[in-house]
């Protein structure tokens, strides 16, 4: 696939323009290697021993840790997990988590807001799932490597890592090249020739360039850097709709350590309410739509008849819109890069299989470029390269580095035709500047106080004890959510793999229970003041006690001693 | 929970005191299981003047009894005796841990003198997936005994080893076996593998087991007599319980399995050890719990479930794999759910081992699991032939048919349809019971005190009836079953260069032509395996001259061919179907003899020379 992580649309950067350059800074600034966030994270947790904890989540096939960041007292409390870097080149996800897990620590103590946010939840990061594919990003040659170090066989040729990339211009980067063909599928674009685009036969277009990643054809096999170095892209390694057969997508679903061990963290974690994606997959900006889905031969989806859900449940369209529309007022942002599709993707894979709250940031993106209103550059409606389109005018305004001009590789040939190089820099869309992290980190830092603040948080509320007669006592009392999201989503109370909220009372000496549950269950209490309430008849003394326990390991568990005695 | 613990002690010593005294001789033996494994003592000499019986080794090295069970240790015994008196056609060998630590024996099983093992055409076998379907461990482990016993005896099993590789695990869920056979349990329990589980979404594992109220290492019903009770005692067989009709009068409640409240939540039995299907952890088409029961946290989420992925993702000379369940008497192939597809190409294929199995095993069915049985995601089957393009069968051993030899409707271990048919099955197997058994199938019911329920009576048929063979019937299963599989065995692809020939073109040119068959009913690349590009082409190599050009031949008559560009000394053949024939031909430099080599990985090595 040329370009960026193309997302459904195909094009590719031709820049035949004199591109002003000069940046003073390099790329990888503010960026930290596999070894350098390992340190950083280590005196994080230096400073404040009691308030974060980094452990090893897993190693990867490259030897490197993942880490594991826990944010909180020693008690396990309802839980936010922030989940970053499955995919490898976006390195920003794993940067802004960093500096989200440095912002809250460093804040902890002195601001109370966050004081009292840690002491009341936990917050998992997980900061880097591909710490090898990322690697790359710091590499001498530089290239958008996705997978993890384990050897594949891209392309089913029973041969692995046989044909990757290779740098033909010598300045370090692997970007496009294009060359003509008589057979080629692409055309200059007419308003940005520097864009390449494919033909449209339909409007008797003519293909004239051939566009591939920049590289030779190492096996011989008339295919070019269709099986380099790298092996599994975690990002397409979870199993919720898995793209089986598919480069990068590994043997089965969780093949691979690293994100074996996310799936067996969740299953296994069980005070996790919300997960928050990091990645290339967006509902924040653009809210999931959940929606019915007719099955097999009219069978409901998630049925054994009717099969796995495509859709997330309706009943959670409100909670994802407001949440969205909270990202959108914290961050500013209003509009994004579409979504990168729900194929073994991690965040699906949260909301479908896990059953919890699940959102996904973009992170970081090339903003929106000025219009450019030069006549005859107005871009067609609908432009078929609108993201690229933006993009390119983004960089060209913002980060000159980012893009490389077309020039031609000196004696590189193919079928007798010079080949040419050029084309984003890599990295360069996923990625910003120093001070573009920063800025990402501040908007993601408030939006994850936010967010912890909506996990669900049950509380005992309106205990009623009536004397029906002699020791006889009607005991009643609400459970109640005043929090944002409910004890579970729509699809946890489907999946009641997270735990539902338990209500349980235990009995002091020489009581019995003649009326009422002594355990019951709420599947899903919702939030913004939920209630439900529950009453008991036990006989017992005057001035004796009765234990209220109510919770879940998501919203917390409370516990009230309640005493029989007319009120 | 201390009183109920004295109760249920007192409770368990009066029931083995009137064991100890009702129980005569004959009916003893099938009390409990030994925990040595009772395999026959190698010293007693076998009695002389014996005329052998077809299809069994007359004098085996290993002597095994096929009238019973064996526990893990059991297993593992026998396996040891059989690469221990076989050295040349056993090798003893693990492909993992079990989630308490038990090694998964693989026993591989081929004449090792000829060929290397992992390159030859491979068949796969497995047993008790689910831990209560035992004797699949047992026919697991008959068919490497009847092949070690009967090399160098009988040619065809000879020709068998000689080509092909059987790898057999015969229990892949060795934790849960051992729980089967130590524990009291159902016909139907634990059938889960032993990683612990919240079945019931409390927040504690496993803390709600059945309950051996009369300790005879069994569970079975738990009934207790009320007026009021919908039903009553059967008229056709005084041990069973009917449902009333409407103006009856009832007699009994029917309380479930034998067990009692143990973490005092009000529900009985709900949360016991382990609590998921080992046969929905597949990852292919997996579906999380609220679509599959049983499916557990993820896909691959079970020890046992990787260490088999990862043993047939290195042994890519599977072709063909067979997992033996019970019961029904079914041959099932996939797919589990209508939304997936096998590859017509690979239905015929099928087809036609299925139909041979119908036959070889009376009373059997050939059947697709999701048109014929049920909805299955995640199952072992399916990711065998959908993520690796293995020929894959489950065998769903012992049949209601056997009983009697008539077709039974209903039961079957539980498949059965409604009430109707549920009695005439129960019926049927009370009278196999007292006709064949003397009776010994069934736990009389006998009143024990239950700390919830009060009085009770326990009573019911044993854990090892219903699913099960019982023992006259067992060798004879265990055959006919492994003859099915030995049929899908001598039906994987098996290559061979068949001719040769030379054609000199002059300028020291020889135009060279072989040609390559598969003998046998399965492909070398199942469609799903070319369509997904799973295995590696089958290679078709010469030597002995410096090849000018490489083409197929795609008519002979005709003389079309197309050229393979790249690397034309091994021209890569996508497939070679079953009964099928491949011509290729080179241009070479040099005037020979030339060696002729095909290499398939599913289908072996072969080479021909030419004159």
């Amino acid at each position: 696939m040329p370009a960026t992580r193309s997302l459904g649309r195909a094009a590719v950067l031709l820049a035949a323009l004199a591109l002003p350059s000069g940046a003073q800074s390099r790329p990888t600034d503010g960026y930290h290697t596999a070894a350098r966030l390992g340190t950083v994270l280590d005196s994080i947790a230096r400073a404040k021993p009691a308030l974060v904890k980094v452990s090893t989540l897993a190693t990867s096939p490259g030897r490197r840790p993942v880490h594991l960041v826990r944010l909180g007292g020693a008690e396990e409390k309802p839980a936010l997990l922030i989940l970053a870097g499955a995919y490898g080149p976006q390195v920003s996800s794993s940067e802004v988590a960093l500096r989200v897990v440095r912002d809250l620590a460093r804040r902890h103590g002195s601001d109370t807001s966050i004081t009292n946010l840690l002491a009341a939840q936990t917050i998992y990061v997980v900061p880097r799932l591909n710490p090898d594919a990322s690697e790359a990003f710091f590499g001498a040659l530089r290239h958008e490597r996705k997978g993890n170090d384990a050897k594949s066989d891209d392309d089913r040729d029973h041969v692995t890592d046989e044909d990757g990339p290779d740098d033909l211009n010598g300045d370090g980067l692997i970007t496009m090249m294009r060359v003509r063909a008589v057979d080629g599928e692409w055309i200059p674009d007419a308003v940005d020739p520097m864009l390449m685009r494919r033909a449209d036969a339909a409007r008797g277009e003519r293909g004239i360039y051939k566009v591939l990643t920049e590289g030779r054809d190492n096996d011989g096999d008339e295919r070019f850097n269709e099986d380099g170095p790298g092996g599994t892209d975690l990002s397409r390694n979870f199993a919720n709709n898995f793209p089986w057969f598919t480069p990068g997508s590994g043997q089965h679903p969780f093949a691979d350590a690293e994100s074996r061990a996310v799936a067996e963290f969740v299953s296994t974690q069980q005070n996790v309410a919300a997960i928050l994606v990091l990645g290339m997959q967006d509902n924040l900006i653009k809210p999931w739509e959940g929606r019915r889905v007719p099955g097999i031969a009219g069978n409901p989806q998630g049925t054994s008849a009717g099969g796995p859900l495509t859709a997330p449940l309706p009943e959670d369209n409100g909670w994802f819109n407001e949440v969205s529309r909270r990202f959108k007022a914290t961050t500013g942002w209003s509009d994004g890069p579409a979504t990168a599709a729900d194929q073994g993707d991690p965040l699906s894979w949260a909301y479908f299989h896990m059953g919890r709250y699940a959102f996904g940031s973009r992170v970081w993106w090339p903003g929106k470029a000025p219009v450019d209103s030069a006549a005859g550059r107005r871009a067609p409606t609908p432009d078929p390269i609108a993201d690229e389109r933006n993009s390119y005018r983004w960089m060209r305004a913002n980060n000159p580095a980012g893009l490389v001009e077309w020039a031609p590789a000196n004696g590189v040939m193919i079928d007798g035709e010079q080949v040419e190089v050029g084309g984003f820099a890599p990295f360069a869309t996923l990625n910003p500047n120093a001070a573009g992290l920063d800025s990402a980190a501040t908007k993601h830092s408030a939006f994850v106080v936010q967010l912890a603040g909506m996990l669900p948080q049950v509380r005992v509320d309106r205990v009623r004890v009536t004397e029906v007669g002699p020791r006889v006592y009607r005991v009643s009392a609400d459970v109640v959510n005043d929090r944002y999201l409910a004890t579970n989503a729509a699809i946890g109370a489907r999946s009641r793999l997270p735990l539902r909220v338990k209500v349980e009372v235990a009995l002091g000496r020489g009581q019995t229970l003649s009326g009422g549950r002594k355990q019951a269950y709420i599947n899903a209490l919702r939030g913004s003041g939920g209630r439900e309430t529950f009453e008991w008849v036990i006989i017992g003394d005057a001035g004796s006690t009765v234990t209220l326990t109510a919770g879940s390991p998501i919203a917390g568990i409370v516990t009230e001693t309640i005493t029989l005695r007319a009120r | 929970m201390t009183l109920m613990q004295s109760r249920s002690a007192r409770t368990l010593v009066a029931t083995l005191a009137t064991a100890l005294i009702v129980a005569t001789p004959a009916l003893s033996a099938a009390q409990g299981f030994p925990t040595q494994p009772p395999v026959a003592r190698a010293t007693q000499a076998p009695v002389a003047g014996a005329l052998a019986a077809l299809g069994s080794p007359p004098n085996p090295k290993v002597a095994v009894s096929w009238d019973r069970f064996y526990d893990y240790s059991g297993l593992v015994e026998i396996s040891r005796r059989l690469a221990a008196a076989h050295p040349n056609r056993v090798k003893l060998g693990t492909i993992g841990k079990s989630t308490q630590g038990r090694d998964m024996v693989l026993l591989t099983v081929t004449n090792f003198d000829k060929g290397d093992a992992d390159k030859k055409p491979a068949m796969y076998i497995d047993g008790n997936i689910h831990s209560n379907e035992i004797q699949g461990s047992e026919f697991s482990l008959y068919t490497a005994w009847y092949l070690a016993e009967m090399a160098d005896r009988v040619p065809a099993v000879d020709s068998l080893l000689d080509n092909y590789t059987l790898y057999i695990v015969p229990t892949i869920n060795p934790d849960a076996r051992e729980h089967y056979f130590h524990r009291a349990n159902t016909a139907s329990s634990p059938r889960t593998g032993l990683a612990p589980r919240d079945n019931d979404g409390d927040g504690r594992v496993d803390e709600d087991n059945l309950d051996d109220l009369n300790g005879d290492g069994h569970i079975t019903q738990m009934r207790r007599r009320n007026v009021n009770g919908r039903f009553r005692v059967s008229p056709e067989d005084p041990r069973l319980l009917i449902p009333i009709l409407p103006g009856e009068q009832g007699e009994y409640d029917l309380l479930g399995q034998e067990g009692f409240d143990n973490d005092g939540d009000g529900q009985v039995n709900e949360d016991s050890d382990g609590g998921y299907d080992p046969n929905r952890n597949w990852p292919w088409r997996w579906a999380a719990q609220y679509v599959q029961g049983g499916a557990d946290w993820y896909p691959g989420s079970l020890v046992e479930t990787r260490n088999i992925m990862d043993f047939v993702i290195a042994h890519p000379n599977i072709a063909g794999a067979q997992s033996y369940h019970n019961s029904g008497g079914m041959l099932l192939r996939g797919p589990g759910v209508p939304q997936d597809e096998y590859r017509p190409q690979d239905v015929q294929v099928f087809d036609q081992i299925g139909r041979i199995g119908e036959e070889i095993l009376p009373g059997y069915r050939y059947m697709i699991v999701w048109k014929d049985l049920y909805t299955v995601w995640g199952g072992e089957l399916d990711w065998f032939y959908g993520a690796r393009g293995v020929l894959t069968f489950s065998n769903e051993l012992w049949t209601p048919f056997l009983y009697f030899y008539k077709q039974e409707q209903g039961g079957g271990g539980g498949f059965g349809g409604g009430n109707a048919q549920n009695r005439r099955y129960q019926t049927t197997e009370s009278r196999f019971n007292r006709l064949l058994l003397m009776g010994e199938a069934m736990v009389e019911w006998t009143e024990v005190d239950h700390p919830q329920y009060g009085k009770v009576e326990v009573g019911g048929m044993k854990k090892n009836f219903g699913r099960v063979e019982p023992g006259f019937m067992l060798q004879s299963d265990a055959h006919r079953n492994m003859m099915f599989t030995l049929f899908q065995t001598s039906q994987m692809p098996l290559i061979e260069v068949d001719s040769v020939t030379t054609k000199s073109l002059g300028g020291g040119l020889t135009e060279v032509t072989a040609v390559v068959v598969n003998r046998r009913i399965a492909p070398t690349h199942t469609q799903q395996d070319v369509e997904n590009r799973i295995s590696r082409p089958n290679h078709i190599t010469l030597s002995g001259g410096r090849v000018v050009a490489g083409f197929v031949i795609d008519n002979p008559i005709s003389g079309d061919a197309t050229e393979q560009e790249r690397e034309p000394a091994t021209i890569k053949i996508a497939n070679i179907p079953g009964q099928g024939i491949v011509r290729v031909k080179w241009i070479v430099s040099g005037a020979g003899p030339f060696t002729v080599t095909a290499d398939s990985e599913k289908g072996g090595v072969s080479s021909l020379r030419s004159r």
